[in-house]
């Protein structure tokens, strides 16, 4: 599904630019890439780039912005690059329209994984929504109001149905507690973190085999939460 | 110094005047019992150990105690005696080197205090500069380490002549030995940013839920290893991602220097003050017996076990920041015990030991949401 997908790559170091390159033209994706934030938009338009993978670190300004200028007209999948210690930066970027972001020092084989699941979720918003969503050993079925875990039915409440519904079908991509927020109680409760903590704790407390030590509903901390894609071989 | 009688409550500047007032009169009662035996010259000298005492308050106070060393001499000794008339005009002249004593003293003392407190300051600017470099020692030797292993294993495995089989167990500990240079960084980053004082954006979480987030962290790391999670529906106020960093240090520090089976429990004390206890516990060799203390001190490591001694250094200034407290102990029956006390300050949004779930109350169109919600 990679085949001839044109990647812009957006960041400053050129050592780290060379080595996506490489990394991901061996996993046939095109590479265009930019050192500077200017360069970048420039390339966003005549390249017409299927993903793009931004730095937030960028030297001749806000990465933020660039994030913002493209969701002005473009739905093209942004993966967000960052450090570890910038949970507020990777928020404002998630809700300002990045698709997903991955920690400075990352490994490929996280990057790739990110790229797949935000290539597919572009290429589905325009398809219909699935009636039966299927993730790992969980398996939600919205006609009958169902969900079972390896099979087994699982008594859900309606707002933790419909939680897990919408992590299912953005699996593998972080929400933010916001964007969850207003999707299950609206736009009055994103500030309400704590509805969403309790209801998460609860949901795993069905889903996970041991909740404490949980496979895959994630907490990314200070960020969000993330259901485990089933293709998603990293740890 | 002069009396810092406890009930008399007045703020230490005021001492300072207070005992260039009281410094004077007491010499000159003693002056008044010993008239009878001293000359003028010998009365005017002891006034200067009282303007002394008083230049150890201060330059203000030294140049009070003169000025009323002057008065008093010229009032109580200066014939005609008890009144300020003064006959002979060789008496000015002893004024005024008793005023220029005095203010030499003063100016002296104030000189000598503000050398003493540049020596201070050089004292502790020395210290911190062999804090630092202890600090650079011991980082620059345990960053070197994974750094030579990382760059014999990648040149190694860039040789055309290592066997394909070979090139991917090198680079495996390429990986690994990245993953712990960026560990090691994350604790340096932190502790550095503690000690400069950040404030944690505490919210409350429930435990479950920041344990999983750092077990999902370690996981590569863990492997198969287990860790007993029994923290029950317990919430904490924390920060969600300095705390995090607190349990990882703490998970892996009882797998590097304990053994399994790891437990990480929690519960509530009522108190007072109310608290919330963390204990994450091992069956090791335990602390090394009288380091329960030390274990916590930067660059301190248990024998020679790798690391950089920072983890449970980082434990203890982001636990600190958090209001809280961290002790190691033995736990009976052999291995280490680490105690977490954590203080509980305002109210859980919801009951700390048993968040009620709510039963879907706030949603707007709660009830048979769901099917509804599908999208086009």
């Amino acid at each position: 599904m990679t085949d001839g997908r044109t990647v812009l790559v957006i960041e400053d170091e050129h050592a780290m630019r060379r080595l996506l390159r490489a990394s991901l033209e061996a996993h046939g994706f095109v590479v265009v890439d930019a050192a500077t934030m200017a360069e970048g938009r420039r390339a966003a338009t005549s390249a017409a780039p299927d993903l793009v993978i931004l730095d937030l670190g960028l030297p001749d300004g806000d990465g933020l912005d660039l994030v913002r200028a493209l969701r002005e007209w473009t739905r093209v999948p942004i993966i967000v690059v960052s450090a570890r210690d910038r949970e507020a930066d990777k928020i404002k970027a998630l809700d300002a329209g990045a698709d997903d972001y991955v920690t400075k020092p990352f490994g490929t084989g996280e990057l790739l994984a990110r790229m797949r699941v935000a290539l597919r979720h572009a290429a589905a918003t325009s398809a219909t929504a699935a009636v039966v969503l299927e993730v790992g050993p969980l398996r939600l079925d919205h006609d009958r109001h169902e969900v079972t875990v390896d099979g087994a039915a699982v008594k859900l409440t309606p707002i933790e149905f419909r939680l897990l519904a919408y992590l299912m079908q953005h699996a593998g991509k972080v929400l933010t507690h916001r964007q969850l927020l207003r999707e299950i109680w609206g736009a009055g409760a994103v500030e309400h973190t704590h509805y969403l903590r309790v209801h998460m704790a609860a949901l795993r407390r069905k889903i996970e085999r041991d909740a404490g030590r949980p496979h895959w509903l994630l907490t990314e901390p200070g960020v969000g939460y993330r259901l485990r894609d089933q293709d998603d071989g990293q740890a | 110094m002069v009396g810092a009688v406890e009930p008399l409550h007045l703020p230490p500047r005021a001492w300072g005047w207070a005992s260039a007032v009281a410094a004077v009169g007491v010499v000159t009662a003693i002056g008044l019992a010993a008239y009878p035996h001293l000359g003028l010259a010998d009365l005017a000298m002891l006034y200067l150990p009282a303007v002394m005492i008083a230049a150890l308050a201060g330059r203000g106070p030294a140049l009070l105690a003169s000025s009323l060393a002057v008065a008093a001499f010229d009032l109580c000794f200066v014939p005609p005696r008890f009144t300020f008339v003064v006959n002979d005009v060789r008496h000015t002249v002893t004024f005024a080197v008793m005023f220029a004593a005095g203010l030499t003293i003063a100016t002296l003392a104030e000189r000598l205090r503000g050398q003493a407190a540049l020596a201070r300051q050089a004292d502790l600017r020395a210290r911190s500069e062999e804090l630092r470099s202890a600090l650079l020692s011991s980082v620059s030797h345990d960053l070197r380490t994974p750094l030579a292993v990382i760059t014999a294993a990648a040149t190694s495995a860039a040789d055309p002549a290592v066997p394909v089989a070979a090139r991917a167990e090198l680079l495996e500990s390429v990986v690994a030995e990245a993953r712990r240079l960026e560990r090691m960084l994350a604790n340096l980053l932190q502790l550095t940013r503690v000690e400069t004082g950040i404030v944690p954006h505490r919210e409350w979480i429930p435990l479950e839920e920041l344990v999983g987030g750092a077990l999902t962290r370690l996981e590569s790391w863990l492997g198969d290893r287990p860790v007993e999670v029994a923290v029950g529906e317990l919430a904490v106020p924390v920060d969600p991602v300095l705390f995090e960093l607190v349990l990882i240090n703490l998970i892996e520090n009882a797998f590097k220097h304990g053994a399994p089976p790891v437990t990480i429990a929690a519960r509530r004390v009522d108190g007072p003050p109310a608290t919330i206890e963390i204990e994450i516990l091992d069956r090791g060799p335990g602390v090394p017996a009288g380091a329960e203390d030390r274990v916590f001190d930067k660059f301190f490591r248990a024998g020679s076990a790798p690391g950089a001694g920072l983890g449970l250094a980082v434990v203890r200034a982001l636990v600190t920041a958090h209001g809280g407290r961290v002790s190691a102990h033995q736990r009976p029956g052999g291995g280490a015990r680490f105690v977490l006390e954590l203080p509980v300050v305002d109210a859980p949004p919801y009951p700390a030991d048993a968040p009620p779930y709510p039963a879907d109350a706030p949603a707007p169109s709660a009830g048979s949401a769901a099917p509804g919600e599908r999208r086009p």
